[in-house]
């Protein structure tokens, strides 16, 4: 049996007036990349902040490759690699290589490693030439890149990312878009969570279609649409979301 | 433990790399309380307790440079990653909550042994000081700023906004310090009901008084005594700066 990398079991989160995750059950097979979607608070940055234990469950639990998220957090820590939803980079006194090489510090990755890793993710995500700049110095583009970039210093196996293409131009989002693809090809799991359906039609092998908390729809874009006799992912997100509402 | 020493880095790289704003600033301000009280107007003080004025008071201004310079790093440096969102960093590491809140401890360690030194050197410029028990000088320096970081730690996790750590400093640091003999010995404020109350129920007056027997070798409180409540302040608050990093207080939703 294959242990799935990411598998979210009976998950359930309550805040004081909102239920945030409500019996949330999903497993992710390793090396898939898996979209997770829904309008605005439907829970999907709650989902993934569980695995990280940014979130504490009220209820369930996430394992990541059988490896409780709560309990075995170091563990897990060492297989995920993160990028947020806002730009969370350490800009109170690092320039743009030393936040890489901090990064891969706290992952355990020794100076001499972590030097040579920056390097070469920076030239890859084109901010070689940003490599002595603060975060204040570069653009919008340049930190999602960065974010990205960071979120793969210690070579991840899993990559979870929130929204990262978010406020992206055309010409940012694609040149992302390829290089999930290149990760994806190396055999890395993403799970990422976006707004743009068309993004997850084309990058993602299976999406999840999420409202208040509650898993509304699982399966491969195209077998969705198939399903719900529609042509596009985002036809079928609507008429979910909306028969839901009802 | 290449985290735990890539943390401690970040934590002492953040007071050195910006030095003109945590270093400089306190030395000085302590130079200057040196050379108005201690010089101006302690020559026309006399002897306290068998020392120069200006000698009697740089252990106590040496230890409030200690106090101030380990709580102010540990709980700046912890609130501004909250406030920026950079805590996730280490959150989603492999960090054990134990190594994040030993590395932002020991950060705020080393900036408040690194101004005592500077103010150390400045007392030696101006006066002499006879170290008569320097183990216990060393040991009183490293626990009253482990105990005084690990507050940091908690007021950096606890506090709700900037004004929250002033708050910590001017309402409690600031009057405990003050308060506890940095420029007057019991005997001084004897017959100043309120002064004097106030300065004996104030344990800095113990630890105060401790750290001045062992640099100066006075005898007015009991050196032992100071050190047990710096210690033991220190590990009371390193176990809950710990346990509040285990909980995720104001870490984890």
């Amino acid at each position: 049996m294959i242990v799935p990398a990411i598998s979210f079991q009976h998950l359930r989160k309550a805040y004081r007036n909102l239920i945030a995750l409500d019996d949330l059950c999903l497993d992710l097979q390793p090396g898939e990349f898996f979209g997770l979607l829904g309008p605005n608070g439907a829970g999907k940055t709650t989902s993934l902040h569980t695995i990280i234990g940014l979130v504490k469950p009220t209820a369930g639990r996430v394992l990541i490759k059988d490896l409780d998220a709560v309990r075995d957090y170091r563990q897990v820590h060492r297989l995920v690699g993160i990028t947020f939803q806002e730009f969370v980079l350490d800009a109170q006194f690092l320039n743009v290589r030393e936040i890489l090489i901090y990064q891969a510090g706290y992952f355990g990755v020794s100076p001499k490693h972590a030097g040579s890793r920056a390097d070469e993710l920076l030239q890859q995500f084109a901010l070689w030439d940003k490599r002595a700049s603060r975060v204040q110095e570069l653009s919008g583009g340049m930190k999602r890149r960065l974010m990205l970039a960071k979120a793969l210093m210690h070579d991840p196996e899993i990559l979870i990312l929130d929204e990262p293409t978010a406020g992206a131009d055309v010409e940012l989002r694609h040149q992302i878009w390829e290089m999930l693809q290149d990760f994806h090809q190396q055999g890395k799991t993403i799970l990422l969570t976006t707004h743009y359906l068309e993004e997850a039609e084309r990058l993602c092998e299976r999406v999840a279609i999420l409202q208040k908390g509650r898993l509304l729809a699982v399966g491969s874009p195209k077998e969705l649409a198939r399903q719900r006799d529609q042509h596009r992912l985002e036809d079928v997100f609507l008429e979910l979301i909306r028969s839901d509402k009802q | 433990m290449i985290g735990f020493l890539t943390l401690l880095k970040r934590e002492v790289m953040r007071f050195i790399k910006d030095a003109l704003d945590t270093i400089a600033p306190p030395t000085v301000d302590v130079i200057l309380y040196m050379l108005i009280f201690g010089l101006a107007l302690g020559a026309r003080l006399g002897e306290v307790q068998g020392v120069s004025y200006i000698q009697f008071m740089m252990p106590g201004l040496i230890l409030m440079s200690i106090i101030r310079n380990s709580f102010y790093n540990p709980a700046y440096s912890l609130f501004q990653s909250r406030w920026d969102g950079n805590i996730a960093d280490a959150l989603s590491s492999p960090l054990s909550y134990t190594q994040m809140a030993l590395a932002i401890i020991l950060g705020g360690v080393a900036r408040g042994l690194l101004v005592g030194v500077l103010v150390l050197i400045a007392a030696l410029v101006l006066t002499n000081l006879p170290f008569a028990h320097p183990i216990l000088v060393l040991v009183y320096g490293l626990s009253v700023s482990i105990a005084f970081a690990g507050l940091g730690c908690i007021v950096g996790l606890c506090a709700k906004n900037w004004e929250g750590i002033n708050t910590v400093n001017v309402f409690l640091l600031d009057p405990l310090v003050l308060l506890g003999g940095v420029f007057y010995s019991l005997e001084m404020v004897r017959g100043i009901a309120v002064i004097e109350s106030l300065t004996r129920l104030n344990p800095f007056t113990y630890i105060i008084g401790g750290f001045r027997g062992a640099l100066l070798g006075t005898t007015e409180a009991d050196a032992i005594i100071g050190l047990i409540l710096a210690l033991g302040l220190g590990v009371v608050l390193v176990m809950l700066s710990i346990l509040l990093f285990r909980v995720g207080y104001h870490l984890k939703a």
